[in-house]
């Protein structure tokens, strides 16, 4: 039983070490996308495809807002927080909660509605 | 609700933090007890879970960013500055050596013969051993950036050469440190002067064998292809580590060895 399984477990090491000495004799390695898997060659592919800002994580610039074309606000929940600065001399941040089917305008006049963010 | 939604890491349920806690309180009690009645066993029960800990913790961080691609630009981000945050924090650590060298050496006591060294103490030649131990180290420093850039020129065979070099410039220097504390002619117990000697050397011949272990454990990464050309976040703080403990032996050597081993006397 013991013998069984040392040999198995051997066997199975051998087999490993030929595998990643093949890799080896090339005398390269893989780079970038190439080498990584799950978030990190996400991030890597959105980025070659030109997507600087993959999750999402910018300051959002505001458009003109008016209410046929308010700001799309990405979010996951049904409600987000939205902080605008309403103009470029502002010395505080007007905060409100803008809600799902709701568009919503702030005090300045720059209209807001909920969007579905897409994610990575 | 598909995707990722931002690049962060949220850690699984892990019981290294608990297992490390267990282990460096009976390292610290059973290193005290030790002091007490010269029985040591808790201390080495003490030490043997913290590095079963620390194996499998750093295991599981390998397996998270190399394997399950979970270290994103962001987390790398984090990586990074934990790591340039922790060499700063051992630089304070060895700076209150040498504060605690410099304090006594600089204005001898009457007790010490008013010199320094003081009275009875022969100190080491800086132009034996400890000279060879600096050379050991800056080709050590230089190997190491020939792994370095062996790895971002995707030169698998030159940088395993590379590191297994600084590898064993760093044991060679450990070796060469163990012979020198065997043929030292003063102990730890030899005045002020031996305290600093040893404590301040000590604590640092301990930080090469972490360094080398640290460029260990990227050498098996590394012919494990876990780093590419421009991911390996792992070598670098190993790198950035192994050239903190050399500027710390360049300290040492300069102040202590050479400066330190100067008749003086007030
Ligand atoms: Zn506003």
């Amino acid at each position: 039983m013991a013998a069984t399984l040392i040999s198995r477990n051997s066997m199975s090491l051998v087999r490993r070490s030929v595998i990643i000495s093949a890799i080896r004799t090339k005398g390269t390695m893989p780079s970038g996308a190439d080498h990584a898997t799950g978030l990190e060659k996400k991030e890597l592919l959105a980025k070659a495809a030109g997507n600087e800002n993959p999750f999402d994580m910018r300051v959002i610039k505001r458009n003109a807002g008016t209410k046929d074309t308010p700001n799309q606000i990405p979010s996951i929940f049904d409600k987000r927080l939205v902080g605008c600065i309403c103009e470029e001399e502002a010395t505080c941040v007007t905060w409100m909660w803008l809600y799902k089917g709701e568009p919503r305008r702030c005090e300045c006049g720059h209209w807001f509605k909920l969007v579905e963010a897409k994610g990575l | 609700m598909t995707g990722h939604f931002h690049p962060y890491h949220l850690v699984d349920q892990s019981p290294w933090p608990l297992t490390a806690a267990i282990g460096a309180f009976g390292l610290t009690a059973g290193l005290v007890k030790g002091f007490h009645n010269s029985n040591f066993n808790l201390c080495f029960i003490g030490l043997f879970i913290i590095i079963l800990t620390m194996f499998q913790w750093w295991r599981d961080v390998s397996r998270e960013g190399t394997l399950q691609g979970l270290h994103t630009n962001a987390v790398e981000f984090g990586l990074r500055w934990g790591m340039i945050l922790f060499i700063l924090s051992e630089v304070l650590f060895f700076f209150s050596f040498f504060w605690a060298f410099f304090h006594s050496s600089l204005s001898p006591t009457i007790e010490l013969g008013s010199c320094w060294p003081p009275v009875g103490v022969d100190a080491f030649n800086p132009f034996q051993v400890p000279l060879l131990n600096t050379a050991v180290l800056l080709a050590s420093g230089v190997t190491v950036t020939w792994a370095h850039h062996s790895l971002i020129e995707s030169n698998f065979n030159e940088t395993s050469y590379a590191l297994l070099l600084t590898v064993m410039l760093g044991i060679y220097f450990t070796i060469l440190q163990v012979f020198e504390y065997y043929q030292a002619p003063f102990s730890i117990a030899d005045s002020v002067y031996g305290s600093t000697f040893f404590v301040a050397t000590g604590f640092h011949g301990l930080h090469v064998i972490i360094g080398t272990t640290f460029l260990l454990i990227c050498l098996f990464r590394h012919t494990l292809n876990h780093f590419s050309s421009n991911h390996h976040f792992g070598f670098e703080a190993a790198a950035w580590y192994w050239h903190f403990v050399d500027v710390v032996w360049l300290f040492l050597f300069v102040s202590i060895y050479w400066w330190g081993s100067c008749l003086f006397s007030m």
